[in-house]
């Protein structure tokens, strides 16, 4: 812990995103009140109108993209407060929808001038809040689950990190004995390039895996890919599809070029 | 005459990052500006290309806390740009997700962003000591317009369930049932939410002549779908023509567009709108709370809009609870979704959603890709009209003697806060270039 407070002192920020992280830690309705009285929370702009945004923080919690000169100010100002800080949500682990902005060109975007003032400048791209300053924990989700946030807050209480589900959507999808999106209703179903956590609920509603959560560790996307092309399955959907969550992974197999192509055609 | 600056940097208690930066030469305000600097994200932008089956789970994502809105808007307008009728069930089960939205929406706004303003608290933790009872069950209240959302779409945010032309997966008649039972438990106590409410005084310096806007709901009862736009100045528009009817435009100071009406004038939209047009078609105990809450029916007093979303959360709990029976009513089934074949075509949904009218417009090619997007929120189209309304109790508050630039600011947030503003709905949009 960083302060000497007799209750750990918590700020709870957001970047660029949909606020949806912060939205899940408000949607502990009945556990909110106990939060309370185990945290301080000091610095939280989004459901308190009374904040310290100097002091130091044992715990932060932080959502969302870098996409403005701005955001990357908050983010290194809290960074430097924290003892503690941890991602929030896909977009501050791995750059989320948000992210998708980096392979279109910029012109696409923004048609032909913008002048701004120093507060909107952008950066060049839209990037995870992880990817500037070091984190103390990443709890990815979109938006983040209820469950696992509590367990990380009762973790880093106890002076430790939780054990978190680090299998893909698809062993919890298989463990549901749920009846298979790929083989069986020919989708483009990210749930084996996916980390898990969520109890494969898009596939329980009968829904293909979008990759909310963002890639499990040593995903194997060329396999999935093959497996898609095989049934059939169009590069220019398979690429669309996994671009959605997985852009900054999709960036880096050399396919980049290739879903230009097929883009451009 | 001496110039200076009042200056919020982040506004508090609101949905994404805004500001408040006024000057004023002695007692008078020169320049009023609601700074949105958001970061853009290109929503409408990022479709293009994308299958119409994937814009639901990316358009979703807009907005955390109208996530459900926004993804019964979109499926509405690609069914449209479809050409597809959905069945009876699945428009009951869409209503039913609204209202489970609106509750959650409302009763986080009313009960955790702008009450503490008027019971002089700086949270809805801070609040709870005070007030344990009341504060435990508001939580209650928004958990139970999440627990609809979870039902209906899978879960509380960003939902999953909502398909083009059906649901994954329906809802039991078991967990329906069980759900209609949670909704009538929680009537008495909003009654007394109510008493408590219409307890706390208004104040006036808000008040002024404002035009309202929002849809003709269909049928004569109230509600959030139709398809006609109506302004409290007698004006309509069928919803097909609102690129006609609400005029976007970019501001220096802003990431988010403002709107005027093709008449220039700003307007507001969203919960005291509603029930400033439609007020009148309400009934049972939402109609008795708008007799408690606005005993000269609805005047011009944005402040009052905490009071218009709590008379709206009576008339959601009654009406999902109406939807509950009659989605009871129809034979049990695991699923219910249409084949969609993929056509070129453009459609429009628009929708009330906590904040107002919200439109989203698509055209798609003949496989069914998008070509082009277009959203229009509710923030986006109130930000002229917030701006409107802070000059105007500024300049009102000026004249009172002893006014200090921390009453201007308290009451400057208030306003803005009044309004509900969700800013990362706003800000998803392309901004042309000058």
């Amino acid at each position: 812990m960083k302060t000497q407070h007799p209750k750990p002192r918590v700020g709870i920020f957001g970047l660029t995103g949909c606020a949806g992280d912060q939205l899940q830690i408000l949607n502990c309705e009945d556990r909110l009140l106990e939060l309370v009285r185990e945290l301080d929370i000091v610095d939280w702009v989004m459901a308190k109108t009374d904040n310290d945004h100097d002091c130091a923080l044992d715990i932060a919690f932080i959502e969302g993209v870098v996409a403005t000169e701005l955001d990357l100010q908050r983010l290194r100002t809290v960074r430097e407060r924290a003892g503690f800080l941890v991602a929030i949500g896909t977009c501050a682990v791995w750059g989320g929808l948000p992210a998708m902005r980096n392979s279109l060109p910029k012109e696409t975007l923004r048609g032909e001038a913008d002048t701004q003032s120093d507060l909107f400048a952008e950066v060049a791209e839209a990037r995870p809040a992880t990817d500037f300053v070091p984190f103390d924990f990443r709890l990815t989700g979109c938006p983040i689950e209820r469950g696992e946030f509590l367990a990380l807050v009762r973790a880093v209480l106890a002076g430790t990190t939780p054990e978190l589900a680090a299998v893909p959507v698809c062993w919890e999808c298989k463990t549901r004995e749920l009846p298979c999106r790929v083989i069986f209703h020919q989708e483009i179903c990210c749930g084996a390039m996916t980390r898990g956590g969520c109890g494969a609920r898009c596939p329980g509603h009968g829904v293909a895996c979008a990759g909310c959560r963002g890639p499990v560790e040593e995903p194997n996307y060329d396999a999935n890919v093959v497996m898609f092309a095989d049934r059939g399955l169009s590069w220019r959907d398979i690429a669309a599809r996994m671009r959605a969550f997985s852009a900054p992974v999709w960036m880096s197999m050399g396919l980049e070029e290739e879903a230009r192509r097929i883009r451009d055609d | 005459m001496t110039t200076r600056t009042v200056t919020i940097p982040h506004l508090g208690r609101v949905e994404g990052h805004g500001g408040i930066h006024v000057t004023l030469e002695g007692a008078r305000l020169t320049e009023v500006n609601m700074d949105i600097h958001e970061g853009s994200r290109y929503y409408e932008k990022l479709l293009v290309g994308k299958d119409f089956h994937e814009v639901q789970g990316i358009i979703t994502r807009v907005c955390a806390i109208c996530s459900a809105d926004h993804t019964v808007a979109a499926l509405v307008a690609l069914e449209n740009a479809l050409g597809i009728r959905v069945s009876e069930r699945t428009s009951a089960l869409r209503g039913l997700l609204l209202r489970g939205a609106a509750i959650e929406s409302h009763a986080l706004h009313v009960f955790a962003l702008a009450l503490p303003d008027f019971l002089g608290f700086e949270s809805i933790m801070s609040m709870a000591e005070r007030f344990p009872d009341e504060v435990a069950f508001a939580l209650r209240l928004k958990q139970l317009g999440n627990h609809i959302q979870s039902i209906v779409g899978g879960r509380a945010v960003h939902p999953i369930n909502t398909l083009v032309g059906g649901f994954g997966r329906l809802p039991s008649h078991k967990t329906i049932d069980s759900l209609r039972r949670d909704l009538a438990q929680v009537m008495d106590p909003l009654s007394g939410a109510v008493e408590l409410v219409s307890s706390i005084d208004v104040p006036e310096w808000a008040a002024q002549p404002t035009l309202y806007v929002a849809l003709r709901p269909r049928g004569s009862d109230f509600g959030f779908r139709g398809d006609v736009i109506c302004t409290s100045g007698g004006a309509e528009n069928p919803v097909e023509d609102y690129g006609q009817s609400v005029r976007e435009f970019t501001v220096e100071h802003s990431n988010a567009r403002h709107a005027a009406l093709e008449t220039g004038e700003t307007y507001m939209v969203g919960s005291l709108a509603r029930l400033k047009l439609w007020g009148d078609r309400l009934h049972g105990v939402a109609e008795e709370s708008f007799g408690v809450l606005f005993p000269d029916g609805v005047t011009d007093n944005v402040l009052l809009n905490t009071r218009a979303q709590l008379v709206e959360t009576v008339y959601c709990v009654e009406s999902a609870v109406q939807f509950c029976e009659s989605y009871l009513a129809f034979e049990e089934a695991e699923i219910e979704l249409q084949e969609v074949e993929a056509r070129a075509g453009s459609g429009i949904g628009a929708i009330e959603a906590p904040r107002g009218t919200l439109f989203h417009e698509y055209e798609l090619d003949d496989d069914g890709k998008v070509i082009a997007a277009n959203v229009v929120t509710p923030t986006a189209q109130n930000l002229a009209n917030v701006e409107r309304d802070l000059r105007h109790s500024g300049d009102c508050l000026l004249q009172t003697a002893g006014v200090s630039d921390t009453d201007l600011k308290r009451s400057f947030e208030m306003i803005a806060r009044a309004y509900d503003p969700c800013i990362s709905c706003s800000v998803h949009l392309v901004r042309p270039g000058r």
